[in-house]
């Protein structure tokens, strides 16, 4: 009975003065993370880029609000891959656990709906991982997008292919039934028709598609120069080795945004031989970051010692989204939501991951697209000219 | 030709769903109970198969027969001590009893293996004949898959063990009124459910990147082929499977690929309406 006294004597005084005065110490983010489920890989990526973002942030001191050190602290749940359940947990980071600022679930479509519920609230939340336009036409006040809008990459693509592989007249696109993969696929067909080749198969596919071997052998059939197919890395590797299966052979194969994970190749070794994609960063762009990791190379260097391996977009976008963050708070001298997101609205941020400028629908709208290719088993850049370090080769490898 | 290559593709994936659900069907049609952890048993089997053979260096041929005696083990446990305890509750129990382990099961694969892909990347080449590619790696599993199933069937058929499982399907009380111990022989059904489940499992590492996730893919197509083909029955496991593999094929075809996975829920709720019994089930298994 004692006993029992003693603990809710400590719990109350704990309640009482101890909790308030850690809390003020420390800033805290909120992250809906898809830890399980079919995003489960993208989760784990995610959870990396802030993981790495979070402990330079806090080796500096932590964030500097007014001239006061807090440190940084995430709040995470597993959303499961499930787009409700990322709903209900922006809503109790929002309600239960009081976070002030959110870092957006993965993905378009669950960055759309949480939007909704950080708008509501009037929570600035920075999204890592939403190219689709769609996501920023809500004209939301609130939502802050890292990736820069799809049409961007596609245009880019589309103009590179033109000048570097004139051959090529004819393109099949193939897409995942998933709000990204759908516009981004929707985007390269307005570019290419108006660059002037002839889209001669378009079509989606369901999730959980088990067999690709017979919309392979239709798009066989057409004779494409060219196949764009989009969709999660899993599919990508299958679509990929089944083209080798039914003997599909074209000149050009882009793939987003499968090639772009080291996993890609080693899951088709020979295979990833000339699969071009397209990207919003890499670890060569060359960019100053004066606040937090010094460069693109440095960020990749401090990347590669803690997870043993390169950063791709995705982690270095996750970790920019919670930089750009803190940025706008050190800027703003205050975690007031309003004077942050006036900032964050303001503001030209330069970070690794490039300049960041949020446009008017709150979407980053700098930055250069990136068009690369595997080349001996690694990444190579071909575009833009000033990131470039080798020229497109036409041809993926024949059927064995 | 080009009819020939969708009939061939429709075929090789109908192989393979055969193989993946004449497991699912045996422990359904014997202990009445839907297994909703053989999706994750064919995902253990596929990462059992990865492991042996890239990281512990073994040859395919030692790998997979390895992993169906270790998954036949872990099955055959399972029932001992969990599921004979409830096996006379109703079918509900036993479905959210499953439902927990594969929640169980699935997480630690994923925490043990995470979700990026993994693929045993293997470069046999393909036969092709008369404009027709055919994947040696797809025959090879194929026939793995399908002499696994014929042995199944011979075992059903023909064995001591086999002829005292089919007395059980067909009336568990005079089974045991005629001496045969019940919890084994629920025991040595479920482990030949987890054996069948570790050989599709292998087979999926050579044709797929493999991931955590994938179980509930293969679980729904399990579901579906059963309900095709008729509980219970390996012909009826390999009917539905062929079927479902070309109504897929073919629905990719006509309708486009969106469609390709409603297709097979489209005909499950036709046969089911139709044919309760299955497309070659017997009747009392409905």
């Amino acid at each position: 009975m004692t006993r029992l006294k003693i603990v809710l004597a400590a719990a109350s005084l704990a309640m009482m003065g101890t909790v308030p005065a850690l809390a003020q110490e420390t800033l805290r983010f909120g992250a809906p993370l898809a830890l399980t489920g079919p995003l489960a890989d993208a989760g784990a990526k995610a959870k990396q880029g802030y993981d790495i973002c979070v402990s330079a942030v806090n080796a500096k001191g932590g964030v500097d609000v007014g001239g006061k050190k807090r440190k940084l602290e995430l709040v995470e749940y597993d959303y499961q891959s499930e787009t409700n359940r990322a709903v209900q947990i922006v809503q109790r980071l929002i309600n239960v656990d009081k976070v002030p600022f959110l870092l957006a679930p993965y993905g378009s479509g669950d960055t759309k709906a949480t939007a909704v519920v950080a708008e509501r609230y009037g929570v600035p939340m920075v999204a890592a991982s939403a190219a689709t336009k769609s996501v920023f036409d809500q004209n939301f006040q609130n939502l802050f997008g890292i990736l820069f809008p799809n049409s961007m990459i596609t245009e880019g693509e589309v103009a590179y292919y033109k000048k570097n592989a004139p051959d090529v007249k004819r393109v099949a696109v193939l897409a995942l039934n998933s709000l990204f993969p759908k516009a981004i696929a929707g985007d390269l067909v307005e570019s290419a028709k108006s660059h002037g080749y002839e889209v001669v198969f378009n079509t989606i596919y369901s999730p959980d598609t088990t067999d690709f071997s017979n919309v392979l052998t239709q798009i066989k059939a057409l004779k494409p120069d060219w196949i764009y197919a989009t969709g999660y890395t899993q599919d990508l590797i299958l679509i990929r080795r089944q083209m080798a299966d039914v003997g599909v052979d074209v000149k050009i194969l882009t793939m987003t945004a499968g090639p772009a994970y080291p996993e890609f190749a080693d899951n088709v070794k020979a295979l990833a031989e000339n699969v071009t994609t397209n990207s919003w960063w890499h670890q060569n762009a060359g960019y100053k970051d004066d606040f937090l990791f010094g460069s693109s190379l440095k960020y990749n260097e401090a990347f590669r010692e803690r997870f043993k391996r390169d950063a791709t977009y995705l982690e270095a976008a996750a970790t920019v989204s919670c930089e750009t963050l803190v940025m706008a708070i050190e800027a703003a001298k205050s975690i007031s939501a309003d004077a942050v997101r006036q900032v964050l609205h303001e503001k030209k941020f330069e970070t690794f991951y490039g300049p960041v400028q949020f446009g008017k629908a709150g979407q980053n709208d700098v930055n250069a697209a990136l068009v690369m290719q595997i080349q001996k088993g690694k990444l190579v850049v071909l575009a833009p000219e000033n990131l470039k370090q080798g020229t497109l080769a036409i041809g993926v490898p024949p059927a064995p | 030709m080009a009819l020939g290559q969708y009939l061939v593709n429709g075929l090789l994936q109908g192989g393979l769903y055969a193989c993946l659900a004449v497991g699912f069907s045996l422990v359904w049609g014997v202990l009445n109970v839907v297994n909703m952890l053989h999706g994750s048993l064919v995902v253990l089997g596929a990462y059992f198969t990865l492991y042996g053979v890239q990281q512990m260096g073994l040859p395919l041929y030692l790998v997979v027969p390895a992993v169906c005696v270790a998954l036949f083990l872990f099955g055959y446990a399972i029932q001992r001590s969990l599921l004979n305890r409830v096996m006379a509750q109703p079918i509900l129990i036993t479905l959210t009893l499953t439902f927990g382990l594969d929640l169980i099961v699935n997480n630690l694969i994923l925490h043990v293996f995470s979700a990026t892909p993994r693929s045993l990347v293997t470069d046999f080449g393909a036969l092709e004949f008369l404009g027709i590619r055919i994947p040696v790696v797809r025959i090879g599993g194929m026939l793995v898959a399908g002499l696994l199933t014929l042995l199944l069937y011979w075992l059903l058929r023909h064995s001591r063990i086999g002829r005292a499982i089919i007395a059980v399907r067909m009336d568990r009380h005079a089974a045991a009124l005629m001496g045969i111990r019940i919890p084994q022989i629920y025991a040595l059904t479920f482990g030949i459910g987890a054996f069948m489940a570790a050989a599709a499992g292998c087979a999926v590492a050579l044709i797929y990147p493999v991931t955590p996730m994938m179980s509930g893919v293969f679980l729904g197509k399990a579901f579906v082929i059963c309900v095709l083909g008729g509980l219970g029955s390996v012909p009826g496991a390999i009917v539905g499977g062929v079927v479902l593999g070309l109504v897929e094929g073919i629905g990719t075809l006509v309708l486009g690929p969106q469609w390709a996975t409603s297709m097979g829920f489209l005909l499950m709720m036709g046969v089911i309406v139709l044919f309760p019994a299955g497309l070659a089930g017997r009747k009392g298994y409905e």
